[in-house]
């Protein structure tokens, strides 16, 4: 509960320090202050008036920031200053689309990653364990632009087995609801739903594939690492000379040993697989925040990379705090350290 | 017959391409119901003998041995399965170091009770096997001497003290109710009062329940108070074993001599002020291990001849590996063995 305690107060701080630096980016950002703060270029002196005294920009910077933080809260985040669009509306339709790639990512890189680290660990110095090990140093050291467009060679202008851009082919008619397209088919009425999951199922496949070989890669490393090291410690060592079976002592010592110490890296990797998405977004026209950012800072649209900028980092800090909390809260060896260091 | 018999037990080690002999021709031999002491510096293999014994080597090292048996069963060639059920059920080993040989995520108790075989559990729904875990858990807490069991139990390794945990190794090891128990170096940094409890719960254990105990120590005092038999190792070699009264009595291996003169305490007689009896040098390393006798470029007595590794001699019970004892100096000429001949018949 302390613990709880301890990593709420962390992440609340850490938004507020995000929340204000997001506040004075208008500030630094070349060209007048008001449409970097509004979006809107005012048309006339009175518009302009009108405008300074909604955003209070007549008042004290104190004000500025208790409207900001109003603003936020209400979901009144603004709008673009190029095609006058609201700003909410539009990130809650393109973060959805990034969550789901990064989650179906993070899925295959769990579910393939981690057993086959643990599998080529365990049974070091064969030619399975070389070939893995050689594998993921392959994967681990592509780059995932690069990547992505030799897939796009590959099986869509090659092969042509699967199709280069999008989340789902324009003749599903799919109304957007959640934001995730797989919820979406499911909560809609169109006629040939197999047909749109198929079709969904098969956008997903590229972009999925290339930002997780690189996330796997760097699974199977780490869990091969953790997994040798742990095999050699003093209490394996006297799981085995108390006769325990294999599975006995892989499963009840190595696996959660193995796992703890890993756990805080994959959260770090979290920030890495986020910009490898965000790269891989603008590759196959997947219509999420990577693409949707990349697209504002070309067109200079402030309010928008404001506050695109400011959701993206708050959820990569929300994950990596969360992930954070559970390991603490699962290894009961950190308790003495924590009350050791301050 | 001996219960637990080594003989001739070589150990390779592969450092870097090179393959050193980590021990040499160890020979062992624990009776039933004995205590018998391993004695040695740092790094004269006692630890490895002991991970020899259980079988617990990694890859790189490979042993060559005439017999190691229990019971007149070879542990060398039996199948994996068999020698897991000996290691469940009839030896048992205390480590060194508590607390990294106790899993640092699960508690004390779990572990405890995971260490019962299930054979000791009577038969019965769940519930009540896990009763009775709990009950022989607590009970073999209350054995070694700890009567906080409600503090322990629940607790993680790290939150306990040394001695508490290295009793609690105690514990899980007579968990199976072994007939062996080795104790690696149990008393290894403790200070004397949790020694002296930790020994006497050894003599007990070895007294009530005719358990043989194999005691890997370099802490002489230890060994005399308990011990009844003892086996000197000095790097990687057998050097003298026999009864601990005889070997105090009268070593017959200047190795033996010089580590009974390194402990004032076993020198009555010695002056006030007078310089403490060492040998000169270290012991070697690994890689650069003396031919023959390793003892050699240490020994006061060497000779060309102890190039070549001395046989084991006995005298009644009390084995010795010396081409010059300390109790013949006269019959040095005879026993000597001839140089032209003998060299580089071992290498």
């Amino acid at each position: 509960m302390k613990l709880f305690i301890r990593y709420l107060n962390l992440m609340v701080v850490t938004i507020f320090i995000l929340i204000v630096l997001s506040f004075f980016l208008p500030f630094l950002f070349p060209g007048d202050l008001l449409t970097n703060i509004s979006g809107i270029v005012a048309q006339s002196a009175d518009q302009r008036t009108a405008l300074e005294q909604v955003y209070k920009l007549d008042q004290s910077i104190f004000h500025q920031f208790i409207f900001y933080i109003e603003s936020l809260l209400n979901s009144n985040w603004g709008v673009s200053t190029n095609d006058q669009s609201n700003l909410y509306q539009e990130v809650s339709l393109a973060f959805p689309a990034t969550l789901e790639l990064v989650g179906y990512a993070l899925l295959v890189s769990i579910i393939i990653g981690i057993p086959i680290g643990f599998i080529s660990g365990l049974k070091n110095h064969n030619p399975f364990d070389f070939s893995v090990v050689t594998f993921s140093m392959v994967g681990y050291s592509f780059p995932v632009f690069w990547l992505a467009l030799i897939f796009i060679t590959i099986f869509c202008l090659q092969l042509e087995w699967l199709p280069i851009s999008g989340r789902i082919d324009l003749l599903f008619d799919v109304p957007v609801e959640t934001g995730f397209i797989l919820l979406d088919i499911a909560r809609s009425d169109i006629p040939n739903k197999p047909d749109a999951y198929l079709d969904a199922l098969h956008h997903l496949i590229l972009p999925t594939a290339s930002v997780a070989i690189v996330t796997t890669a760097l699974f199977i490393r780490f869990t091969r690492r953790s997994i040798m090291d742990v095999m050699d410690k003093g209490y394996i060592i006297a799981a085995k000379s108390r006769g325990f079976t294999q599975r006995q002592i892989f499963f009840k010592h190595g696996l959660k040993n193995a796992l703890l110490p890993i756990l805080p890296i994959l959260a770090l990797q979290i920030s890495t697989l986020i910009t490898n998405v965000m790269i891989i977004e603008t590759i196959f026209s997947w219509p999420g925040i990577g693409r949707w950012l990349i697209q504002a800072i070309y067109q200079q649209d402030y309010p928008a990379i404001r506050i695109g900028m400011l959701i993206v980092s708050l959820f990569v800090m929300a994950m990596t705090i969360t992930i954070e909390f559970i390991t603490r809260a699962m290894n009961p060896a950190r308790e003495r350290a924590e009350s050791a260091a301050v | 017959m001996a219960l637990l018999d080594i003989k001739n037990l070589t150990l390779y080690i592969d450092i870097g391409g090179d393959t050193v002999k980590a021990l040499d021709k160890v020979n062992l031999q624990l009776d039933e119901g004995e205590i018998r002491a391993l004695v040695g510096e740092s790094g004269s293999g006692k630890s490895l003998a002991v991970r020899c014994i259980i079988g617990a080597i990694p890859e790189y090292w490979s042993i060559k041995a005439d017999r190691i048996t229990y019971q007149g069963q070879d542990l060398l060639n039996m199948s994996y399965e068999q020698r897991r059920q000996i290691m469940r059920r009839e030896i048992a080993v205390v480590f060194q170091e508590p607390t990294s040989s106790l899993d640092p995520s699960v508690t004390i108790g779990e572990q405890l009770e995971e260490s019962i075989p299930p054979e000791l559990i009577k038969r019965g729904w769940f519930w009540q096997q896990n009763k009775q875990r709990k009950r022989i858990a607590i009970s073999l807490i209350h054995r070694v001497g700890i009567k906080d069991h409600d503090q322990y139990l629940k607790a993680y390794p790290h939150e306990i003290p040394i001695d508490v945990s290295q009793k609690i190794m105690i514990a899980m090891a007579l968990a199976s109710e072994p007939k062996i128990l080795i104790a690696d170096d149990s008393t290894r940094g403790m200070e004397s009062t949790t020694k002296t409890q930790i020994l006497r719960l050894l003599e007990k254990l070895n007294k009530t329940k005719k358990l043989a105990i194999l005691f890997v120590s370099h802490d002489l005092l230890a060994i005399t108070s308990v011990a009844h038999s003892m086996t000197v190792l000095y790097c990687g070699q057998t050097v003298e074993s026999g009864k601990v009264k005889s070997l105090l009595k009268r070593p017959l291996h200047p190795y033996t001599k010089a580590l009974l003169d390194s402990a004032p305490s076993f020198q009555l007689s010695l002056p006030t002020k007078s310089p403490l009896i060492a040998l000169g040098g270290t012991i070697p390393t690994l890689q650069h291990l003396p031919a023959g006798c390793r003892l050699g470029p240490r020994c006061p007595n060497a000779r060309k001849e102890c190039v070549i590794v001395p046989p084991p001699r006995s005298i009644q019970d009390h084995t010795y590996s010396c081409h010059f004892p300390l109790h013949v100096p006269e019959k040095i000429a005879k026993r000597a063995p001839k140089l032209s001949r003998g060299l580089g018949a071992d290498d």
